[in-house]
């Protein structure tokens, strides 16, 4: 126990320079030799690994669950650093762009190379310096798609894997990211933020602004978010993307769905597509408590003051999802009374803004925005 | 014989004397970090295992030996190799109480030991600030392994079972796991002193801690009566002259009550010099929405340290409550327009809230049984009950 505790002790803590010695990739592409070779022969090239009819191949490392009897601790099966910059790069700008497969398959197909990325990352214990410039990409893929797919049955896309996924990033890239804070300090160099290599010659970016935002956002019923948020220096909370972030997760909590649902508006586009796979679950409260506070026989709220209020894209939308939870709709209208509101029936789906040819100027803007520029927009 | 002037011999003699003895309470003294004998620079010989090795029932040497060693690297400052010989102690204090059968006169020294193996961890923390809390999270286990000795001595009767153990530990537990904001892992320790038949026997200091850990974990997940009724508890029984200690108390107790309604009073925050509270009180009295903002911004260090900013946030709920209750009592009608509301609002500070904003803040109150009545959209006016439209808060949870 003690000797364990010091080998720990000195490895980790006292002297993490001299950590005995991280596995170091040396496999430069983005497959190992021997999984094309095994791939190859079984079979098991993705269609998004075949390109130009055919003609070409590019593999790229599938995630394969680490078992007993494995050592993936190889280095020629493992990248380096450059590799997998290159690799994360080639999935998101690349394969993205293929429009001959739905495009749940090519998110199922991301995600596991995202997948197998980390976990090269893991193996060799990459610095937090090179897990975030790694990571934050990953977050925006996540985020985006969730966005992207929301509607989409089941068996296509699943929204809580979607969430595991995306926290798992988010999380490890908030603690790098006060892992370098820390030694920012330690080492005095006063108050850079982390926008570390924004002008490196890799494409992707690092917006620590934008993470810190999505993890507000993407967990608008928990409060550690928050705790986080209060903890931070001045200047990091003084940053007008995320102070709106905080300002919406108050907002919610205080059931202000007006605050949220005008403040969403103000949102960059991933963090309006966070929001708007949250907005259902905003909506259903908000009609909970309108039941109540308009709770009438008579007098009745007309669709389109609903649709202003509640973010929903017309007066059809808001009629429809009202009649979704029990309550009667009639004319252009909608009567709240508390013993008809059903909530406990299952979540409401919203038509996609790019669905919606008739909507507003905001949202054709946030559509246009090629899927290039959500992997590459900054906040500032 | 005098512990600081004495020889390591006499030392070594006197510790397994009460060790034979079962004296558990003279032990633990003689085997703590916050001794006397620690000073006593005769006990730290430059070859101390050699030394004690062999005096003593093999496990006490190892015990003396990582005690002795501990203090040495103490006084060197050397943090990092004192918390490996404390944890190394707590070993063998673990493997000690499993071979003891039907006694439990080893935990004082258990208590002791654990309590020092926290606070060396702390100074770890403390000069390694890289350390991320990692040290705090090994001292945890190293007490969760003594947990799991107390938790499952059940075979012993009521008076010897190291089951009495339980609360010391998860206390330690709870300040670790409070440091380290790893809440989430307090759960199971509670739910083990909830289910414990010596609930209510544990000592009384001991019970105290306990519940104000509770109430503040409870006041994190937002279950204000239940956190009302630990940290209340805490409050009434801590001794009087401890007055930190119930000042720390009324830090969370206060907070929570004025989310419950009840109001302090001010000699009660001028008593326990926390008059920080006291403009938080008149402006969520008055439903001053500015001056909460105002005190939020004077008291933020103090809050957020304290853990309860977000809570001074929700306050404003109640100000908003406070605020269209005198807009109410001001109008003297049942039917009250939406515009005065937000006129009101406006006085306060909230230029930008519309009329939307300020039927859906209503409409929350509403919700939440705060206001009795029902909002007409189309004569925007707010309807309200002819009998207690603006029920007390406290009459709510």
């Amino acid at each position: 126990m003690m000797s364990s505790y010091l080998e720990f002790f000195y490895n980790y803590v006292k002297f993490p320079k001299a950590q005995n010695d991280p596995i170091v990739g040396t496999c430069n592409s983005m497959c190992p030799e021997d999984e094309i070779k095994l791939r190859e022969a079984e079979h098991l090239v993705h269609i998004l690994e075949v390109w130009d009819w055919g003609k070409e191949r590019k593999l790229v490392k599938s995630f394969s669950r680490s078992a007993a009897d494995t050592n993936m601790a190889v280095p020629r099966l493992l990248r380096p650093y450059a590799v997998l910059i290159n690799t994360v790069q080639y999935l998101l700008f690349e394969i993205t762009k293929r429009k001959d497969v739905p495009e749940a398959v090519v998110y199922e197909f991301v995600d596991d190379r995202l997948r197998a990325v980390r976990q090269d990352m893991t193996i060799q214990r990459l610095p937090p310096e090179e897990c975030v410039n790694l990571l934050e990409p990953m977050i925006r893929f996540y985020v985006y798609y969730s966005h992207k797919l929301c509607n989409l049955p089941l068996k296509y896309y699943d929204p809580e894997l979607n969430k595991r996924s995306l926290l798992e990033c988010m999380k490890w890239y908030l603690s790098c990211s006060d892992t370098i804070d820390k030694r920012q300090r330690q080492d005095e160099l006063s108050g850079l933020l982390s926008n570390l290599d924004l002008n490196e010659n890799t494409k992707l970016t690092n917006d620590r602004v934008l993470v810190e935002s999505l993890y507000i956002v993407c967990n608008l019923n928990d409060l550690h978010p928050l705790y986080r948020y209060i903890h931070h220096s001045m200047q990091l909370k003084r940053e007008p993307k995320l102070q709106l972030a905080y300002n919406i997760a108050i907002a919610n909590r205080q059931g202000n769905y007006i605050k949220v649902c005008r403040l969403m508006d103000k949102a960059c586009p991933l963090t309006y597509y966070a929001l708007f796979t949250y907005l259902p679950t905003i909506q259903r409260n908000a009609l909970a408590v309108l039941s109540h506070a308009y709770n009438s026989k008579q007098f009745t709220i007309p669709s389109e003051v609903l649709a202003r209020w509640l973010h929903f894209a017309d007066e059809v939308e808001a009629q429809g999802v009202c009649a979704h939870y029990g309550l009667e709709t009639e004319n252009r209208s909608v009567r709240f009374d508390k013993k008809d509101f059903i909530g406990a029936t299952s979540l409401h789906q919203l038509r996609l803004d790019g669905d919606n040819k008739s909507s507003g100027s905001q949202s054709n803007q946030r559509n246009e925005i090629s899927i290039i520029d959500i992997f590459k927009y900054t906040t500032n | 014989m005098s512990l600081v002037t004495g020889t390591l011999n006499q030392y070594i003699q006197f510790v397994e004397r009460m060790f034979r003895t079962s004296q558990g309470n003279i032990l633990a003294r003689l085997l703590s970090l916050r001794d006397d004998h620690v000073a006593n620079r005769n006990l730290l010989s430059s070859d101390i295992a050699s030394l004690v090795e062999g005096n003593c029932d093999i496990i006490l040497d190892e015990m003396i030996i990582s005690h002795l060693l501990c203090v040495k690297s103490l006084y060197i400052k050397d943090f990092g190799t004192a918390y490996a010989h404390q944890s190394a102690f707590v070993g063998c204090v673990v493997r000690l109480l499993q071979a003891q059968k039907e006694v439990n006169w080893g935990l004082p020294l258990m208590y002791t030991v654990c309590l020092d193996l926290r606070l060396v961890a702390q100074k770890v923390e403390a000069c390694t600030p890289q350390s991320n809390g990692k040290i705090l999270e090994k001292a945890a286990e190293s007490l969760l392994a003594c947990f799991r000795v107390c938790a499952a001595d059940n075979r012993s009767s009521d008076a010897d079972t190291k089951r009495l153990g339980m609360l010391n530990l998860v206390n330690q537990l709870l300040k670790v796991y409070f440091r380290i904001n790893k809440l989430h892992l307090c759960k199971p320790l509670i739910r083990a002193i909830d289910s414990s038949p010596f609930k209510d026997q544990f000592p009384l200091a001991q019970q105290i801690t306990y519940r104000y850990f509770v109430g503040r974990k409870a006041m994190f997940d937002s279950d204000y009566r239940s956190a009302d009724e630990y940290l209340a508890f805490a409050f009434q029984n801590c001794h009087r002259n401890s007055l930190r200690n119930k000042r720390l108390i009324l830090t969370y107790l206060v907070p929570v009550k004025m989310l419950l309604g009840f109001m302090p009073a001010k000699h009660l925050l001028q008593k326990y010099d926390l008059l920080q509270f006291w403009d938080l009180v008149s402006a969520v009295k008055n439903g001053d929405l500015r001056g909460i903002d105002k005190v939020m911004e004077e008291h933020e260090n103090f809050f957020i340290r304290a853990g309860i900013y977000l809570i001074v946030e929700k306050l404003k709920i109640t100000a908003y409550r406070n605020l269209f209750r005198k807009v109410y009592l001001a109008e003297n009608s049942h039917q009250i327009d939406i515009a005065c509301f937000q006129a009101a609002l406006k006085v306060m500070g909230q230029d930008d809230v519309d009329s939307d904003e300020t039927q859906c803040i209503v409409a929350n109150l509403i919700y939440d049984g705060k206001i009795k009545g029902y909002i007409s959209y189309q004569h925007k006016k707010v309807v309200v009950s002819k009998q207690n439209a603006f029920p007390p808060l406290s009459s709510l949870y």
